[in-house]
């Protein structure tokens, strides 16, 4: 799913709101309920960012884009970390579990009652031929998800050396993606460690 | 078989060729499931597609829970349905539990999300935790600059195994490629792509 943009200066006041009272369980678990009901048809990132920070109040702007940031650094699906972020920033592990039960529970549910019903069904030759249709379209936004990121990496010949390598690996060579990280993410690592302070690379 | 030999090396023969499904019972087939995930989750690198490819292998060649198209449909379905695309892993879970009966398999789908989604989660809450010392220290910055470029390849590697796997006809490949420019230069939502190629499957134009 693609993320509308979010809105860089949110209306919700500078970094010192820290959320006048902090959101109890409860309400932590009602409000990502509702940021996945909102969500439908995507946009879970720009959806979390009205609710917690404009409506409800819980974060500034600032801390919310904080969260954004640690989330696509950690591994882990990054509107799911996101969750863990805003729970986490309240009630530590106890309100991550809440936060992203609130946020999971009902797509999750949803999918899969209709995992049933594709395994019940898919043998039917005219569902198994719309699947055909949709597999092609997914096929292509998997496709665009390198692309995506490529251009951060255009004056940067280090990486798209890296970025190659690892394509080789894996396409050519059936190398499996742990052993990979492993081998190649220390060796990256030490490349790009931070050396006096000079900058190498915009920040992605 | 694929249209564009050229662009893909093929699987080694023998990985296709044969897949039995491992004899286990069932409380062994859902412990199987969850440990699989369990051992992945830290791997799932800018925000988890870079696991795509990594699932296929799993759930295709090695434990051979489903067929190739099987995959490409439940990775469509997840793509489809509203929430993370990562609940993608549940989906796997129910195919995994599927043989031994809907209510294996709901619980073998629930068990999978849960351990895909356990260590990333607890690593999650650390970092926030610790994010004011891990802001500043050489090991995030050097992380997120070494390992940025790993996840840019994978993430070609796993668009090429998706479209190898999806495996359609010549027009089937020309709407992937479509999608796929679309999807870089315009905003339209992903749910019309799919409604309008899954229509086009109806019709009969793409097909496998």
């Amino acid at each position: 799913m693609t993320d509308p943009p979010l809105s860089p200066s949110s209306a919700a006041g500078g970094p010192a709101s820290t959320g006048s009272t902090p959101p109890t369980l409860r309400q932590l678990f009602v409000g990502m309920l509702q940021v996945a009901l909102s969500a439908f048809g995507g946009g879970l990132s720009a959806w979390s960012q009205r609710i917690v920070v404009e409506e409800r109040r819980w974060m500034s702007n600032e801390e919310f884009l904080t969260g954004l940031t640690v989330a696509r650094l950690f591994p882990g699906p990054n509107q799911i970390n996101m969750a863990v972020y805003v729970g986490a920033f309240f009630h530590g592990l106890r309100g991550a579990l809440v936060a992203l039960a609130g946020m999971l529970l009902v797509p999750f549910t949803m999918l899969m009652a209709l995992g049933l019903v594709y395994f019940s069904l898919h043998a039917l030759p005219a569902i198994d031929r719309v699947l055909a249709g949709v597999v092609a379209a997914a096929a292509g936004m998997a496709l665009s998800m390198g692309f995506k990121i490529l251009g951060q990496y255009r004056g940067d010949p280090i990486a798209l050396l890296l970025a190659a390598g690892t394509l080789v690996a894996m396409e050519a060579f059936q190398v499996r993606l742990v052993p990979l990280v492993l081998v190649a993410g220390p060796l990256a690592m030490a490349w790009y460690w931070p050396r006096g302070g000079a900058t190498r690379l915009p920040k992605p | 078989m694929p249209v564009f030999p050229p662009l893909l090396i093929a699987l080694p023969p023998a990985l296709v060729a044969h897949c039995a499904p491992m004899r286990l019972n069932d409380v062994g087939h859902l412990l199987q499931v969850m440990g699989t995930f369990l051992g992945l989750s830290l791997f799932s690198l800018g925000g988890g597609n870079t696991l795509l490819s990594e699932y296929h292998h799993i759930s295709v060649e090695q434990f051979c829970w489903l067929t190739p198209s099987q995959f490409a449909d439940l990775y469509a379905l997840a793509e489809a349905a509203p929430g993370p695309s990562s609940m993608l892993v549940g989906l796997l879970g129910m195919g995994a539990g599927w043989p031994e009966g809907p209510g294996w398999a709901l619980l073998s789908a629930y068990g999978a999300e849960l351990a895909i989604l356990l260590p990333s989660t607890l690593l999650m809450v650390v970092a926030c935790l610790r994010w004011n010392r891990l802001r500043d220290s050489p090991w995030r910055i050097a992380f997120e600059r070494g390992l940025g470029p790993i996840t840019l390849g994978i993430l070609f590697a796993v668009g090429l195994k998706i479209l190898h796997t999806a495996d359609t006809n010549t027009p089937g490949l020309i709407v992937s490629l479509l999608v796929c420019v679309l999807m870089l230069r315009t905003r339209i939502s992903p749910l019309w792509f799919m409604a309008v190629a899954g229509l086009l499957g109806g019709l009969g134009v793409i097909n496998r």
